[in-house]
This record gives structure tokens, C-alpha cells and sequence, in this order.
């Protein structure tokens, strides 16, 4: 394995989206722009007895075409199908790339097949589907079901560093094409709802009865949502051998792990602000270069206290918002999906809101982005992601 | 850039680290068959569980109070690997290491108990206690935190075939960021009935106390444990090539796949010994015919019949076998070999050998291999 002497440029030229703002790029646009709000009652598995009972989810009928109809697409999981249709649009955007790698982010993959087994184990019925469910359950069988879908063979890297793994997962496919190692990564994340993971953040009391108000004074929890984005990554050479067109390019990428708690982050911010800062250098660029935020802000009191404290000492007024207020948390492809809604503010030129904003903490210098859109000069923007263990991650997206 | 095993630790049915593991399989002998408790369904299976003793040393950080067996024994071979290479941690080095783990089915202990708790209690009686350590990189967190790493921790999922892949996200971090000196692997797992259980309905588990490799393919034994690897950038025990994997999208295009990572991979000759994925399985077939191609005389070791199927953990102790295998210019017995590959090691003998391949064919369709070389002789 050998780098090169001189980093190429990554750029990013096919993205694919599904999430609960819109089946395609274009919808989650349109949806961004709106101040959409794609949060609603949970609807495939019981919440009477959460506190939560609201989520980002995607439709089904968005989801129909992901593959033709028959006994085997009736198997697979939603997780393949809102993976398979995020990659085909990556790809035909992409208009002929020919990427080497998958890296790809979740944390929970099929799991609401492992739950479906478990729950028939219990109730003592049939084995008949058991293969079936088993056979699907695992985070990269949907993979594998998407890229077989999309015609693709190539080798596939699953992460799981829990909500950063989205991020985390275009990092890696950033840092091998800025090193050389490939010429062309598609990279993301995918993450569908399921109720162990619901559960679970109901019974840490990180999830809210409430509207999802990230960065307001008066937050009380995340909700979830769920959802895929890939982003296809090529260096300026690929690029211009095949005459490509480049949406926007990364520039920079930074991690750092916070072990101050496996599930709380060091009130102090110092995991996301090394991760900032990280990316910042990575970059090249000076903080104050950056245009734009699209927090991780989940709208814990924790997470938000945590990372509005790094974000303010590190950027000051900047522009900031998350989208998540608009579609939920999706958890591991959290990351890819914001990265992929940064590409399209600067494509756009444009900061997505923060919706159900009331009250500024007085706390922070930064500028939410109140409940609508606005139009902007955007050059540089910044993504942040952090999850469970400790694991912070900062993509730096760049206008081309 | 050629990187190096400068460590090589384990926990597992056989030993409380590396050393005593090795000389187990040298010894030929067999992890302890113990049926699972509180079966459903009256359904039954065998695992090879790690005695608890091995891991209570690891139970004492106060940071792993809480967690599951799968950090603990991920930790417990983490700190193996480290004493093996002479390493200590220190704050200084703090953004200089990276960890990074391979699970498959990770925490899945506190998974089934905290998903038992929602479907008979309810959800709002699930414990806030549980839930944490389900998620995927609960084990890699924890390892991160005791050696003070506040740089890079990731963790790969996959299936049995994942610590090759991990290994080889490693090199790829190595050769990308020159800062680093070293990244500690570590593959680990965790058995569980209902884990047997899912197999077996696949027919890759079986209800009975032994399995054949190479021969009849029944089903496996499911074990648990650890292994881990300090790769950094010198050394006598080179990772001569790895790879991200390569998946297959069916049964019948394993054995092309198979063809193409385990028969073109080594760059400088033959490998001299094979550490096999064989498990009972459908792969035990996919890797016959292969080596039977490409390595018709090359002595082939599976370590599986001997430690049970361990899925996360299992590539990596393929490697930590074959690592010590070279060192030790010794290859293990293999236990319960069937009649079809004519190259198995039956017994225990001395090997002069310079380069090990090891091969991985994973249930969930991804085949990988890589090779290790000796530099020059440790003695």
C-alpha cells in the first residue's frame, strides 16, 4: 500500500438521498428550503407505553420501487431498500463513475428483523420465516442487496461508531482519495427505524414527548428518524479523465474520541472541538473561514450544552442549524445525510433552518437558524456528528 | 508500506492470553463443549464459553463495571497484545494510537436481555443500564478510554471475515497518517443461545457436541473470546498484503470470490502453512476447493475445531495462530478433520516456514485473506 506525495482534491459528483424530507435529492431539497417538518406518530411498532411516540420515518410507498417486485425483494429489509434507491441516485448522478470501495455507516442495520425473530421465538411459533429474518438482520446484508441491486461488486467497509458513523464514514472514503489509495469511493450511511434502539433512547430519557428543538433554551430530547445518503467521492484527476461535473468538494476531515462517559460527552466540549479543530487543519483553513454550521444537535440538553459550548469557542457568530429538528435523528446515517444537505446549501446557496426554534440560549454567540430558510454566501461549511462512546466527527464540505 | 504485528494477544475458551492459547493448540487440545442454559423452544446447542477467571482481571476496571463480556474480553486481549510488544500506554501517545475493533454480533447478551425486558415488561421498563452497552462500539470505546486514545476508535462490522478487514482499515490509517505509530485490532465476540439459534436455522449450527471440518458439513459450534494485533511500522512479522474483502452475492459465485482473494494474493511465492476459516460449514467446501487448486501441498491449520466458531473474534485469532505459528516455527494439530482436504494438518509438528496465509469465507457472503512473511528469524 503505498500514499502519494501530493494530496489530491476529493470531489464530491453523484449523491443519493432518501430520508423522511423527501425520496430523492430534489424532494429534500424542496423540503429544506420549506422548513418542512417530516416528523410524525410512530407507526410500525408499539409506543403507548414510551414516553416518545414521534418520529422521522419514511414512508413505504416511497420505498416500492427500490426493487422489482417478487419473493425475494418481499424479503429483504427496508434498510436495503432505502439503501439500494440512495445509491442508485448517487450513481446516476455520478453519470458513469466507477467507484472501487463502499464505506458505509449505520448503527443498527436490520435489527427490526432480529426483533421480529426474537418476538416469534417467544411466542413459540413457526420457525418458517426464521431464515429469512436471520438471513437479513445483519448491518451489511442490506448493503449487499443494494449494491447487488445497483449492478455493483465492489469491496464493502461497514462502521459503526454509532451516530458518527455517517460521518466517520465519508472521512475514511475522503482521507483514501486525498491519499491516493482510490481513485473513487461511495461512500455514506443508512439507518432504518427500529424499536429496540427506540426504546432505548426512551429509557436513557434522551428522547422527548415534545417537538425536537435543537439549540432552544427550553430542548427536551432528540426524536429518531431514519433514512440513507451517499455521497460518490473521485479525485480531481478521475474527474477530469471522464469529464465529470463536481457538486462540491471535501476538504477536510476530523475525529477525536471523548472517553469522559460512554454515553455523555465531557461537558468541558472538548471531543467535538478536537474534532473541529481536527478538520480545520485537515482543511487548511482558519476557523473563521467557515460559513456555515449543520450541527449534530440532537436537542439533548447534554449534547447540545456540549457542542454549542465547542462551537461558540471555536467558530463564534457563525451561521448554525440542525436539521435533524426537521427529520429526526438517523442515528449512523445521520452524518451522510447532513454531509449531503451540506453540498446542497452550496450548491443552492442557502443555510437550512432549525425549526421548532422558540428561545436563544444565552449561553452560546452562534446564530441559529430560526425555523425558516435563508439564502447566503456559502464557501466553506462544516458538518458535525457525535455519538455514543465518545466518537466525534467533522466533515468540511467546500464550494467548487 | 509494509506494516508489522508488533503484538499479538488473546483471550479464549483454551487460555487467559496468547501464550497459554497457543500452547493449548499445540497440544491438540479441545475448548470445553458446554450446552447453553435456558434454551427456548426447547432447542439446544454446544458453545465453547471462556471460563470466567480469564476475564476477571479485565472486570476490574472500574470503567468496565457495567459492561458486557464482550469489552471485557476485548479489553482483556487489547492489553495481551500490548504486553506481548513491550508497550505501555502513556498520555503522550494519546493521538499517536489508534484502535480499532471487529465485531459481528457484538453485545449481544445485553441486546436479547434488554429486547426480553420490551417484549414481556414493556418498554418503559427497559434498563437504562442495558442499552448503552448494545451499541456496536461499546467494546472499542471502553479499550479507548483505559489506554487514553483520544484520536481515532473505530469499529468494522461484519461477519466471520471481518478482522482481516479490520486489519486492513488499519494499514490504510498507518499509510494515510504518519503521525500515528501504531493501531491496536482487536476482534471480539460474545456467544449466546440465540445466536446458535439463528444459525441453525441457516443450517450453519449444530445440536450436536462435536463438528467436522472438511468433511461433512453439519454445522458449527459456537465459541467465544478475543484476539488482537499491534500493527505498527516496523518489525519481524510483516503484513505482507491485506485487503478490504470481497463480497459475493450468492452461493455460487463464493467460490470465484474465494478464487480471486485467496489465489492471487501473495505477492513473493507460495505460503508455506494456510490458517483456514473452516467451520463445519458450507465455506469448509469453497476453501478445499480453492486450496486444492492454487496450494495442493501447503499444510492447512483450522483453529476452529479446537476454539468453536467466534465469529468477530474468529479471523483475528486466525492471525494471532498464524503469527505464532511462524515465531514458533510450529503448526497445530487440526481437531476433528474430515476426509476431503487432503492437505489438512492432522498433528502437531515443526514447520520451517516463512509466509502464512490466512483465509477467511464468511456466512454473510464476504471471502478475505492476507498474508503474513517473516522478516528474518526471532531467534
Amino acid at each position: 500500500m503505498q500514499g502519494i506525495d501530493r494530496p489530491n482534491r476529493v470531489l464530491v459528483t453523484g449523491l443519493g438521498v432518501v430520508s423522511p424530507l423527501g425520496a430523492n435529492t430534489k424532494a429534500n431539497l424542496l423540503s429544506l428550503l420549506s422548513g418542512q417538518d417530516g416528523v410524525g406518530p410512530v407507526g410500525s411498532f408499539d409506543v403507548t407505553k414510551t414516553r416518545c411516540k414521534t418520529a422521522g420515518q419514511i414512508p413505504d410507498e416511497w420505498l416500492e420501487n427500490a426493487f422489482p417486485p417478487g419473493r425475494v425483494a418481499k424479503r429483504l429489509h427496508r434498510g436495503a431498500r432505502m439503501a439500494s434507491l440512495a445509491l442508485r441516485e448517487a450513481c446516476e448522478s455520478a453519470k458513469g463513475a466507477k467507484p472501487e470501495l463502499m464505506v458505509v455507516g449505520t448503527t443498527g442495520g436490520g435489527m427490526s428483523y432480529g426483533e421480529f425473530f426474537y418476538r416469534h421465538l417467544l411466542a413459540g411459533q413457526s420457525r418458517k420465516n426464521s431464515a429469512q429474518l436471520v438471513g437479513n438482520y445483519t448491518p451489511q446484508k442490506p448493503i449487499q442487496d443494494a449494491l447487488e441491486r445497483n449492478g455493483l461488486r465492489i469491496p464493502t467497509q461497514i462502521l459503526s461508531n454509532a451516530c458518527s458513523s455517517g460521518s466517520n464514514a465519508i472521512g475514511h472514503g475522503f482521507e483514501l482519495v486525498k491519499h491516493g489509495l482510490r481513485h473513487c469511493v461511495v461512500c455514506g450511511g443508512y439507518e432504518p427505524l427500529c424499536e429496540l434502539v427506540f426504546v432505548g433512547f426512551d429509557s436513557l430519557q434522551a428522547a422527548t414527548p415534545e417537538r425536537i428543538r435543537p439549540f432552544d433554551k427550553m430542548r427536551t430530547g432528540l426524536v429518531l428518524g431514519e433514512g440513507a445518503a451517499f455521497l460518490i467521492l473521485e479525485s480531481e484527476k478521475s474527474v477530469a479523465q471522464r469529464g465529470a461535473v463536481a457538486m462540491a468538494e471535501v476538504t477536510g476531515y476530523g475525529v477525536s474520541t471523548d472517553t469522559y462517559h460512554l454515553t455523555q460527552p465531557d461537558p468541558s466540549g472538548i471531543g467535538p472541538k478536537l474534532a473541529m479543530q481536527r478538520a480545520l487543519v485537515s482543511a487548511k483553513v482558519e476557523a473563521e473561514a467557515i460559513d456555515y454550521v449543520n450541527a449534530h444537535g440532537t436537542a439533548t440538553v447534554f449534547n447540545d450544552a456540549t457542542e454549542g459550548v465547542a462551537i461558540s469557542d471555536l467558530c463564534g457568530e457563525v451561521a448554525v442549524s440542525s436539521t435533524k429538528s426537521m427529520m429526526g435523528h438517523a442515528l449512523g446515517a445521520a452524518g451522510a445525510i447532513e454531509a449531503a444537505f451540506c453540498v446542497l446549501a452550496l450548491r443552492e446557496q442557502f443555510l437550512p433552518p432549525n425549526i421548532n426554534f422558540n428561545e436563544p440560549d444565552p449561553s452560546w454567540k452562534f446564530v441559529v437558524i430560526a425555523n425558516t430558510s435563508r439564502s447566503a454566501r456559502l464557501s466553506h461549511v462544516l458538518s458535525n456528528s457525535i455519538g455514543f462512546g465518545g466518537t466525534n466527527a467533522t466533515l468540511i464540505v467546500k464550494q467548487v | 508500506m509494509t506494516f508489522s504485528i508488533q503484538g499479538i494477544g488473546a483471550v479464549t475458551p483454551l487460555g487467559s492470553n496468547g501464550a497459554e492459547t497457543w500452547s493449548a493448540l499445540c497440544r491438540g487440545e479441545q475448548a470445553t463443549r458446554t450446552p447453553f442454559a435456558k434454551p427456548l423452544a426447547g432447542r439446544h446447542y454446544f458453545s465453547c464459553p471462556v471460563p470466567a477467571k480469564f476475564i476477571a482481571a479485565a472486570a476490574r476496571q472500574p470503567r468496565l463495571r457495567r459492561s458486557g463480556t464482550i469489552s471485557l474480553l476485548g479489553a482483556a486481549a487489547g492489553f495481551d497484545a500490548l504486553a506481548d510488544a513491550g508497550w505501555s500506554p502513556d498520555h503522550g501517545s494519546s493521538d499517536r494510537t489508534a484502535v480499532v475493533f471487529a465485531v459481528c454480533s457484538s453485545g449481544i447478551n445485553y441486546t436479547r436481555r434488554f429486547y426480553h425486558e420490551i417484549v414481556t415488561q414493556g418498554a418503559h421498563s427497559a434498563s437504562p443500564l442495558l442499552f448503552p452497552e448494545t451499541v456496536y462500539n461499546a467494546a472499542a470505546s471502553h479499550v479507548a478510554a483505559l489506554l487514553g486514545v483520544n484520536g481515532q476508535s473505530y469499529t468494522l462490522v461484519g461477519d466471520s471475515s471481518v478482522g482481516l478487514g479490520a486489519i486492513h482499515f488499519a494499514t490504510e490509517l498507518l499509510t494515510m497518517q504518519p503521525q500515528l505509530d501504531c493501531c491496536l485490532v482487536v476482534g471480539t465476540e460474545e456467544a449466546d443461545w440465540l445466536l446458535a439459534d439463528a444459525f441453525a436455522s441457516w443450517r450453519m449450527a449444530t445440536t450436536q457436541d462435536q463438528f467436522e471440518v472438511y468433511g461433512r458439513a453439519g454445522g458449527t459450534i459456537f465459541g467465544e473470546g478475543a484476539a488482537a494485533i499491534l500493527l505498527g511500522r516496523s518489525g519481524t512479522l510483516a503484513v505482507a498484503n491485506s485487503s478490504a474483502g470481497l463480497p459475493f452475492h450468492s452461493y455460487r459465485n463464493s467460490e470465484s470470490a474465494a478464487r480471486e482473494m485467496f489465489g492471487h494474493l501473495p505477492a513473493e511465492g507460495i505460503p508455506e502453512i494456510i490458517v483456514s476459516s473452516a467451520n463445519g460449514t458450507f465455506a469448509d467446501e469453497v476453501e478445499r476447493k480453492v486450496f486444492s487448486e492454487f496450494y495442493p501441498a501447503v499444510p492447512v491449520y483450522a483453529p476452529k475445531s479446537s476454539l468453536g466458531e467466534a465469529l468477530g473474534a474468529s479471523a483475528l485469532l486466525q492471525v494471532a495462530v498464524a503469527g505464532w505459528a511462524l515465531r514458533h516455527q510450529k503448526l497445530p494439530g487440526t481437531l476433528g478433520a474430515g476426509p476431503k482436504l487432503q492437505s489438512v494438518n492432522r498433528q502437531t509438528r515443526s514447520c520451517s516456514a516463512s509466509q502464512a496465509l490466512v483465509t477467511a469465507v464468511g456466512f454473510n457472503h464476504q471471502v478475505n485473506a492476507l498474508n503474513l512473511r517473516l522478516a528474518e528469524s526471532p531467534y
